[in-house]
């Protein structure tokens, strides 16, 4: 029972992915073969998850041919892979669902649902896999399965964006290939466990530091930290909507991941340095992506800057590196993803209501009078809830991370946290009068209907759900910090006694 | 060994580097997948010449402790990877070079600002 929930996160949408490939001619069906997939992963991590909870000190382990720990592939779900599996794979279900309503010309093709089927399985795969090799099996996977989305986008420029983004990700699995190599060298494993056992034993060679630095690049190359993040508006932007949710959502929290990962298992000893220098990078990337979405014109791309800001928020969390801290950063990625991704939605939405299907605000403006009221409601507690206003769950979120801050002295940083947090607020506001307060102009001309609202509804009732009653995200964020703060247990799971 | 492999891996880099850099896309295709040989290589040198009979030969008696057949099962994986990408950025390169009718990325600048 236990394998069963740590294999279907993974192979079920891969699964999903290859059936719907075999029904190429049947677009509705695929369709509904990707939703139940994606359906069925998901309650499958949330039952890992679950399962883990009821007895923390035991994470769940698979190996992979039943070749034992530091020389097969293992399969690890543990408090904290488990609960960013869950934020993966409910927002990867509501994409799903959102294509499924849809009319993008993209989304209709048959190569949509298998490819978002890939990403699906590439990050889980990512999360829960013990082992380095395997994890950048898994990125690659999700990683060119979103170039090939962005390419197929019906946006003029995807593949301008595509080419780009490949080459840069490129040059991050260099980095992560060259990381890999130089661990194999220092200690002939890739066992994530192993390998934080022999760095413990045998101390940092040359080549083990160098690992260290270079895996570090590759993963804030990942979520588009302050200097590698040129890329990500462009990128973002161009793609399909339900593609450019999860991409600004949970695809980013990848490099998250494995930052804590890297700091809270292989190189704790260094983490005190690795955290002043991400303490820095966030606070550049919160003002930078603060600003950025405040002088864009295009409401996916203020969304794709406020991504970047948001980033910032949780690396400030990881950079004070107490565990009330921890604790606020995980909570902070778990709720963004949530809000994120609806507000994504929602705006697509507003945009395929034109017939231009652009984002600009000048193509949208005034078009939010026009297709109802739920769309405003949306728009409301979703930008409220990202500016971190109570009682919604940006609020829980950014009290998490301002606790953790006090907690842990660092009162200049709180200080720009609470100023950065103000600058969400401004840059909502302003995308809200031009799609809701103005008159819509002539020269836009409205469609019959636009793309399904059930996905970013569903998406802000969990925020609502998640500020009101926070009390069990809250246990399972300190249970999940408690236990990465002691890496024994997570060595003693893979290698055994 | 070590240092001609370490030679050939940082004249593969530069060479991958310099057409990367490239105005021309095919070039800078080419450089990319450069790039991933040049890793490769290294992969390769990791662990390659530390035993020195071949691992699962039937010469047991041969004597020697067997070379390591890991790396070349990661180089496998890797060069896999790279060829996939290689070939998603090829045809990338192929459709933009007829929907903006240029192939050099200099006039490819629609995404400016």
């Amino acid at each position: 029972m236990d394998n069963l929930l740590i294999l279907l996160p993974i192979f079920g949408p891969l699964a999903g992915g290859i059936i719907s490939l075999l029904l190429a001619r049947f677009v509705r069906v695929q369709g509904a073969v990707a939703m139940i997939a994606a359906i069925i992963a998901w309650v499958a991590s949330l039952l890992a998850l679950w399962s883990n909870w009821l007895d923390p000190s035991a994470p769940l382990v698979y190996e992979l041919g039943a070749w034992a720990a530091p020389f097969g592939i293992v399969l690890v779900v543990d408090l904290f892979s488990g609960l960013f599996g869950v934020m993966c794979s409910t927002v990867m279900t509501a994409g799903v669902l959102y294509a499924l309503g849809c009319h993008d010309k993209a989304v209709n093709t048959p190569a949509f649902m298998p490819l978002f089927l890939a990403i699906y399985t590439g990050l889980l795969g990512t999360m829960y896999s013990g082992d380095l090799f395997t994890i950048f099996v898994f990125l690659e996977l999700m990683v060119l399965a979103s170039i090939s989305l962005v390419g197929i986008s019906d946006h003029r420029l995807g593949v301008e964006a595509a080419i780009k983004y490949l080459f840069i990700s490129g040059l991050g699995t260099l980095f992560l290939l060259l990381g890999i190599g130089s661990m194999y060298a220092s200690f002939g494993t890739l066992n994530l466990a192993d390998i934080a056992q022999s760095l413990a034993v045998e101390g940092r060679p040359l080549l083990a530091q160098q690992a260290g630095l270079v895996l570090m690049s590759a993963f804030l190359l990942k979520s588009a930290v302050f200097p590698f993040h040129f890329w990500q508006p462009d990128f973002h932007t161009t793609a399909p909507t339900p593609v450019h949710a999860v991409l600004s959502s949970v695809v980013v929290k990848v490099g998250v991941y494995g930052i804590i990962r890297l700091t809270t298992l292989l190189f704790t000893e260094e983490a005190g340095a690795i955290q002043d220098l991400l303490l820095v990078l966030g606070i550049v990337g919160i003002f930078f992506g603060g600003l950025g979405a405040l002088r864009t014109y295009d409401g996916k791309r203020m969304l794709a800057y406020s991504t970047f800001g948001q980033i910032g928020f949780i690396l400030v969390g990881i950079g004070w590196g107490t565990p009330l801290a921890l604790l606020g950063a995980i909570v902070y990625a778990f709720n963004h993803a949530f809000i994120k991704s609806a507000m994504l939605m929602l705006m697509g939405a507003i945009s395929s209501n034109t017939v231009a299907k652009k984002a600009e605000y000048t193509e949208i403006e005034g078009v939010g009078k026009k297709i109802g009221a739920l769309a405003g409601v949306i728009y409301i507690l979703g930008g409220l809830s990202l500016a971190g206003v109570p009682p919604l769950n940006g609020f829980i979120s950014k009290l998490a991370l301002v606790q953790g801050g006090i907690d842990a002295q660092g009162w200049w940083a709180v200080g720009l946290v609470v100023g950065g947090g103000i600058l969400t607020l401004l840059y909502m506001m302003r995308t809200w009068q031009h799609i809701f307060q103005k008159d819509k102009p002539d020269h836009i001309k409205l469609k019959e209907q636009g793309d399904n609202l059930l996905a970013p509804a569903l998406l802000v009732a969990a925020c609502v759900v998640l500020g009101l009653y926070a009390t069990p995200l809250l246990d399972v964020a300190s249970a999940t910090v408690e236990q990465i703060g002691n890496p024994e247990i997570y060595i003693i799971a893979v290698l055994g006694g | 060994m070590n240092v001609l492999f370490a030679i050939g891996t940082g004249l593969m880099f530069g060479i991958g580097v310099y057409q990367v850099l490239r105005r021309d896309q095919i070039k800078q295709a080419m450089g990319f997948y450069t790039l991933f040989t040049a890793v490769n290589l290294f992969l390769l040198a990791v662990g390659a010449f530390d035993g020195q009979v071949p691992a699962y030969t039937d010469q047991v008696e041969a004597g020697g402790s067997p070379a390591d057949p890991l790396v070349q099962a990661l180089i496998l994986t890797a060069v896999v990877i790279s060829f996939g990408s290689f070939s998603v950025l090829l045809g990338l390169v192929n459709v933009s070079s007829r929907r903006y009718e240029t192939i050099d990325s200099d006039e490819m600048d629609g995404l400016k600002g």
